[in-house]
């Protein structure tokens, strides 16, 4: 096999004609494999992209990994640093004038404000060792308390649910592919036919034995994976109305329970909670929850069934609850999380092999982004900050005093809402005044956004790391530019909780820079004596050693160690990968990683996973008259979230290259909407236009939209940003909207 | 320090302790509430909506406890009576004592209607053997130890309870006769024509109904049921399997009808409820059919006592559904919290923005949500279309909540549900818009009621996916459609129609969706020169995503090579 880069030092790229790097695809969590073989062509591409047999991808790729070397060249590609100027623009400037602001600027507002006053917003699609960087100087050079990231709009109740239930967060606690041997697969709010196509093929075994259940408002790519409606030939698709997930998995517990399909001696021996459990799903008789959900009683005695048949303990060949954020997002979605797993345990399906609860991560590094630290109320190795053990370990690794540690700061949402947010007249409670953004174009991702605009425009000093202009570094007053995935070295954790690496094929353009750089210059510049190494390997290193003992433990890993085990063929370990040999028998052998974890005790205390009786409350922003139908957000194909990448890339965008509103023939003959005309839509937020388009694959009560864009049709401006009191994400999925032809647009007969 | 005194530890009243300490913010401090439950029963809260599912034998009567009051402000005396309520002490008197209330809730819900029929009561010590109510635990448990033996059941009254203890026995394997007085079955849900729809279904399920009759007397021998007699319209023959009148003296009646006997030895009566109000009128208070409430739910006479449930009667009337009860108790406890906490702040008016507080930097905290413990206030289905019925009165609690009159019934192989507007005995309004759609050879019959723009009731009778259709929309308000007739159906799923063959395909037809390739980029890739699936993979992508579109790349490449033959043959080099 051919030897690419293993640790390839910053600044120095691999010579043309070199062997194609192994890395995988920027864009989401499947992390397909992919090589990229560096061309002379100066016309073409610097890369040529070709997929590797990966156990997520096995060698497909989508339409965005296909042309992802399009962004490498984006036309706009920010190659300086920009200053804004005197006269409101933004200027090319030196990087050294450029950190000089961004480092006087932090002074200035903490000197005045406070240490708090000066937050950082990360993403889930930076490396590992980034979003470390990110949270350790945070921590450690600004010392607020106020970090959070965009994950916190992901993956933050399917965290906190799981956390709960499980002590421990990894999306798919089991291989992605074990969901090939399952009898049943049940999809809760999860698009994956569009947002991680090639994953769909995990699936080709459910489906051939008739277990594939899409619980979705639109009947999407995936829920039509189900078969036909009428034979229902490959599995079912229930379509609760928006906002009743929850009910769907009460009432499914309640015909569990009452028709004696528990899992009993799994209950008895795995669980604590379940009495209080079974006696909440009481209240939910199918009859009942079919006047809430919408979904008829029998139809949901069905799936209830079929989930038991295939469970373990009735002889079945396994079952799989798996969440996506069509539930988590949502002012229940901790709660729904929280029954989805109720139900798997009460089948027994945790934590058995061929069995099990996953969510599906979203972002590129969804899950080792909040793992590392760059979360509010955490520290590396899914650490809790107010734990006084993980700090003392930390800050060890850190070289600090625990004591100058910060405690738990604002989650996303609410940290976005106070931005520049006036004091008290006690002089407490203001809000930050600077905003360092890393990986994030909150413009268009935040829930309620023009108020997050109005937020940005307010603060003292906005910087913004980013590779192109987005929306949100177009509010900057300074912009660095960063590097991107081929790039770069480091290493990603897939939605299967398998660390992978992330190799560089090319020299950044012009004077754009990591991360890791930044964040050292920055250190120095602020006086801190903290180290911040700037060799993603060595940075890793660090990380592995301050994860030890925490809950995601990479302290067994390296660079060299993943490259070693790619190069004998392994693709990637799964967390938990302590230090040192997993029993005395095998002196000397590593830990070979974690593919299932819970098989013998849940990471909670007593080993038993919790059951939590949750109810459903429903919508936040519910129908009302002046907003008698649900608004629904979600992603196409072509896109990934924001669209600041796919948006720059012609394939994708000629594909689709504007937002548009999905109504059903029946609501737009009543509305006068007619298909292709332009549609307004008023929430509580405010107002959009989009073009509509008729499908009978949405409710009638049901309108859905996109959410990759920014301006006039941007729907975040007008999604609710009321949040999950648990986990503080926020309500994306939902919201009430009331639907009108846009003013000149030609009436439509019906 | 507010005492509570809540009578009755069943569906509401367990149910409306949770949602009061849930919304009661803090567990000391002068806001505080201590909130004491009195159950005559000595058994944990179950659900009683489940008991005909119990009878039925599709629900474990183990499995049926509710959640009670988790919570350290709420005591819960079970098998304690409450005696009397003592208004001038203002204290509630049970066997063992009294409990000093600043509020007291009734929450006694009702007692099963038992008619005075010859031979049902006029036994010393109570019913004959063999006949039952269905109202309590203990009630089902028995029937569901007498249909091992029993033969005959007859169960008497064809409302929603009758009929769903009819289907259930009757899967049980016993022969059911069903007995109803008024004209068709489910009489107040369902109009004539619907009633006849559920009557040919309920003889697809073995279920003989005698609709109009008059249950003259209970045959009974030695203590036990052996048998009823029925009047019965003349000509009357009953809806069912088998329809055989018992042998005994028919055609003795007067002019229009005659008596028919039933061999029966087990007897159910689902003869409707009588509200458990003796508490309330002992204490002085206003009672009619139940104890009389306002629309804030208090005792006109008393605004220390509130009724809630089956036992007391707004203004809009008692459903006798748990929808209504459990709605009650969800505004009953958002009313005495705010009422509490103002009055702790010293202040008379509601705490403004209790519910929608989002002030700036604070997190936004949602009333009865607890992150750990989640509270039990389970709300229905409409706290969904949480708005009142009627514009609520500043500084009333809340009025009724609109859709809480939905009637699903409960039993395999019948799938009925009525909202709103429906029955025989409705109000004729010209403002109402009422369209059909009835197909009785397939037992289906929907109606719809339409009134300015929105559902105001409907009848839906075998079409699951309308009934529940149906439901969203009227529970939720949303407008109907420009012709209401959209909503008789389930607007049809057109999946395209797989085309016989490539030919017809058109070209813009999406082939791979992971990668955006149509018909029309194959074929043309095809004149470009590939000859195979790999060829146009790699000149299209298609099939490299999911691999989900092999076959049909396939199908069209051996399209084109039929089509275009000398192009293929080429290719082979033949």
């Amino acid at each position: 096999m051919a030897t690419a880069t293993t640790t390839a030092a910053p600044g120095r790229s691999e010579a043309p004609g070199a062997a194609p790097a192994r890395t995988h695809c920027p864009y989401c969590a499947l992390q397909c494999g992919m090589s990229l073989a560096p061309r002379d062509d100066a016309s073409a591409l610097p890369v040529e992209v070709s997929p590797r047999d990966f156990p997520t991808n096995r060698g497909g790729l989508c339409q965005k990994g296909w042309t992802s070397a399009t962004v490498l060249r984006a036309t706009d590609r920010i190659t300086t640093p920009l200053l804004r100027g005197a006269d409101g623009e933004l200027h090319p400037a030196s990087w050294d004038a450029a950190l000089d602001v961004v480092a006087s600027g932090i002074a200035r507002v903490r000197s005045e404000h406070g240490r708090d006053a000066v937050a950082v917003f990360g993403g889930g699609g930076l490396t590992n060792e980034k979003a470390y960087a990110l949270g350790k100087f945070a921590r450690t050079v600004l010392r607020t308390a106020n970090i959070d990231y965009n994950g916190r709009f992901c993956m933050a109740s399917a965290a906190a649910g799981a956390n709960r239930a499980f002590g421990a967060d990894r999306g798919l606690p089991f291989p992605l592919a074990d969901l090939g041997g399952a009898d049943a697969v049940l999809l809760l709010g999860s698009n994956l036919a569009e947002t991680m196509p090639p994953s769909v093929q995990h699936l080709a075994g459910v489906r051939s034995r008739g277990g594939l259940v899409v619980v979705d408002p639109r009947r999407s790519a995936t829920a039509a994976l189900t078969g036909d409606p009428e034979d229902q030939g490959e599995g079912l698709h229930l379509q609760p109305v928006p906002g009743t997930d929850l009910v769907v998995l009460l009432a499914l517990l309640h015909v569990v329970v009452v028709e004696g399909l528990v899992d009993e001696a799994y209950v008895a021996a795995r669980t604590t909670g379940f009495d209080d459990v079974r006696r909440s799903v009481m209240a939910w008789w199918p009859e009942r929850a079919e006047t809430v959900c919408g979904v008829p009683a029998e139809r949901l005695r069905h799936v209830a069934r079929l989930l038991a048949a295939a469970s373990p303990s009735r002889g079945g060949g396994g079952a799989y609850l798996l969440t996506g954020r069509g539930v988590e997002q949502s002012t229940q979605g901790t709660a729904t999380v929280t029954a989805t797993v109720n139900l798997a345990l009460a089948l027994g399906l945790p934590g058995r092999v061929g069995s099990g609860y996953g969510a599906i991560t979203g972002q590129g590094n969804g899950q080792g982004g909040r793992e590392h630290g760059q979360k509010a109320d955490q520290l590396p190795g899914y650490r809790r900050i107010d734990d006084p053990a993980a700090r003392a370990h930390v800050a060890a690794v850190w070289g600090v005093d625990p004591e100058t540690i910060p405690g738990p700061g604002m989650p996303a949402v609410t940290l976005l809402r106070s931005l520049a947010a006036p004091a008290s007249p006690d002089g407490t409670g203001g809000g930050p005044r600077a905003l360092l953004v890393h990986g994030s174009n909150v413009v268009v991702s935040a829930p309620n956004a023009d108020r997050v605009v109005d937020g940005l425009r307010a603060l003292d000093l906005l910087v913004v790391c980013d590779l192109v202009p987005s929306e949100t570094a177009l509010l900057a007053d300074v912009v660095l530019p960063v590097t991107q995935w081929a790039e770069e070295e480091g290493t990603m954790t897939s939605l299967e909780g398998r660390v992978i690496r992330r190799r560089r094929a090319l020299d950044p353009p012009g004077e754009a820079r990591s991360e890791l750089w930044i964040l050292a210059e920055l250190a120095r510049r602020l006086g801190s004596d903290v180290a911040f190494p700037t060799d993603p390997a060595v940075v890793f290193d660090e990380l592995a050693r301050a994860s030890a003992g925490g809950v995601a433990d990479y302290s067994g890993l390296s660079h060299a160690r993943l490259d070693a085990d790619e190069d004998d063929g392994g693709p990637g370990l799964f967390w938990p990968v302590p230090a040192g040999a997993p029993d005395a028998g095998q002196a000397g052998a590593p830990h070979p990683g974690t593919p299932r974890m819970f098989l013998d005790r849940f990471a909670t205390p007593d080993g038993r996973a919790r059951m939590v009786a949750v109810d459903h409350v429903g919508p936040s922003d519910d129908v009302r008259p002046d907003a008698p139908l649900y608004l629904v957000t979600g992603r196409v194909l072509q896109h990934y979230q924001s669209g600041a990448q796919t948006r720059r890339v012609p394939e994708l965008d000629r594909l689709v290259p504007a937002p548009f509103v999905e109504l059903h023939p029946v609501l737009g003959l009543r509305l006068g909407v007619g298909d292709g005309d332009r549609a307004r839509l008023t929430t509580r937020r405010g107002e959009i236009e989009a073009v509509a388009r008729w499908t009978d694959r949405i409710r009638p009560d049901t309108v859905f939209i996109p959410f990759h864009w920014s301006g006039e049709g941007s729907v975040n401006r007008v999604t609710t940003d009321a949040t999950d009191p648990v986990s503080g994400m926020p309500e994306f999925k939902v919201c009430a909207v009331d639907v009108r032809r846009a003013a000149g647009t030609q009436e439509v007969v019906a | 320090m507010t005492r509570v005194v809540v009578v009755g530890n069943g569906m509401v009243g367990s149910r409306f302790a949770s949602d009061l300490v849930a919304r009661c913010g803090t567990a000391a401090g002068p806001s505080a509430v201590e909130v004491t439950v009195l159950g005559a029963e000595e058994y944990e809260p179950y659900n009683r909506v489940l008991l005909s599912e119990v009878v039925a034998g599709k629900v474990d009567v183990a499995a049926i406890g509710l959640p009670g009051a988790d919570d350290t402000r709420v005591t819960v005396r079970r098998g304690t009576e409450a005696i009397a309520i003592d208004r001038s002490a203002r204290r509630v008197v049970t066997g063992e004592g009294a409990h000093p209330y600043d509020v007291v809730v009734l929450a006694t819900g009702a007692a099963a209607r038992v008619p005075d029929l010859p031979g049902l009561t006029d036994l010393p010590g109570g019913l004959p053997r063999g006949a039952h109510a269905l109202r309590t635990l203990d009630d089902a448990r028995e029937i569901v130890a007498a249909s091992v033996n029993a033969r005959h059941a007859v169960v008497v009254g064809a409302g929603v309870l009758g009929i769903e203890v009819a289907c259930g026995l009757a899967r049980r394997g016993v022969a059911v006769s069903l007995v109803h007085g008024g004209a068709s079955v489910m009489d107040r849900q369902l109009d004539r024509v619907a009633g006849g729809v559920v009557a040919r279904s309920l003889a697809g399920l073995g279920v003989r109904t005698w609709t109009g009759a008059r249950t003259e007397r209970i045959v009974v021998e030695s203590g036990s049921v052996r048998g009823v007699t029925l009047r019965v319209p003349d000509g009357g023959a009953p809806a069912g399997p088998s329809a055989r009148p018992g042998g005994g003296a028919a055609g003795a009646g007067d002019d229009a009808t005659r008596l028919v006997d039933l061999e029966a030895d087990l007897l159910v009566l689902a003869c409707g409820t009588v509200p458990e109000a003796g508490l309330a009128r002992a204490a002085g208070l206003a009672v009619d059919r139940g104890v009389v409430v306002g629309h804030d739910l208090a005792s006109t006479d008393d605004a220390r006592v509130f009724a809630i449930g089956d036992c007391a009667q707004p203004p809009e009337g008692g459903t006798g559904l748990i929808a209504q009860g459990w709605d009650q108790s969800r505004r009953l406890a958002e009313h005495l919290a705010e009422r509490f906490a103002a009055a702790a702040d010293g202040r008379g008016a509601r705490r403004p923005g209790a519910a929608q507080g989002a002030a700036p930097g604070r997190p936004r905290v949602r009333l009865g949500v607890d992150a750990d413990r989640p509270s039990m206030a389970l709300r229905l289905a409409m706290n969904v279309v949480a708005r009142p019925a009627v514009p609520a009165d500043p500084g009333v609690g809340a009025r009724a909540t609109a859709g809480t009159d939905v009637v699903r019934v409960k039993a395999a192989g019948l799938e009925i549900v009525t909202m709103g507007v429906c029955g025989e005995r409705r109000a004729p309004d010209p403002a109402h818009r009422s369209v059909t759609l009835s197909d009785p050879a397939s037992g289906r019959h929907v109606e719809v009621v339409v009134a300015d723009g929105l559902l105001v009731g409907a009848t839906c009778v075998g079409a699951p996916d309308v009934g529940a259709d149906l439901t969203a929309t009227y529970t939720r308000r949303v407008p109907v459609p420009a012709d209401p007739a959209h909503l008789l159906l389930r607007p049809v799923a057109q999946a395209p129609a797989p085309a016989s063959s490539p030919t017809h395909m058109p070209d813009r037809t999406t082939v791979c969706t992971c990668n955006g390739v149509t018909k029309g980029d194959v074929v043309g890739c095809w004149h470009d020169g590939a000859r195979s699936v790999d060829d146009v993979a790699r000149a299209t992508r298609a099939t490299t995503g999911c691999g989900g579109c092999k076959e049909v790349v396939c199908g069209l490449v051996d399209w084109l090579a039929k089509a275009d033959p000398d192009q293929a043959r080429v290719a082979l080099g033949a």
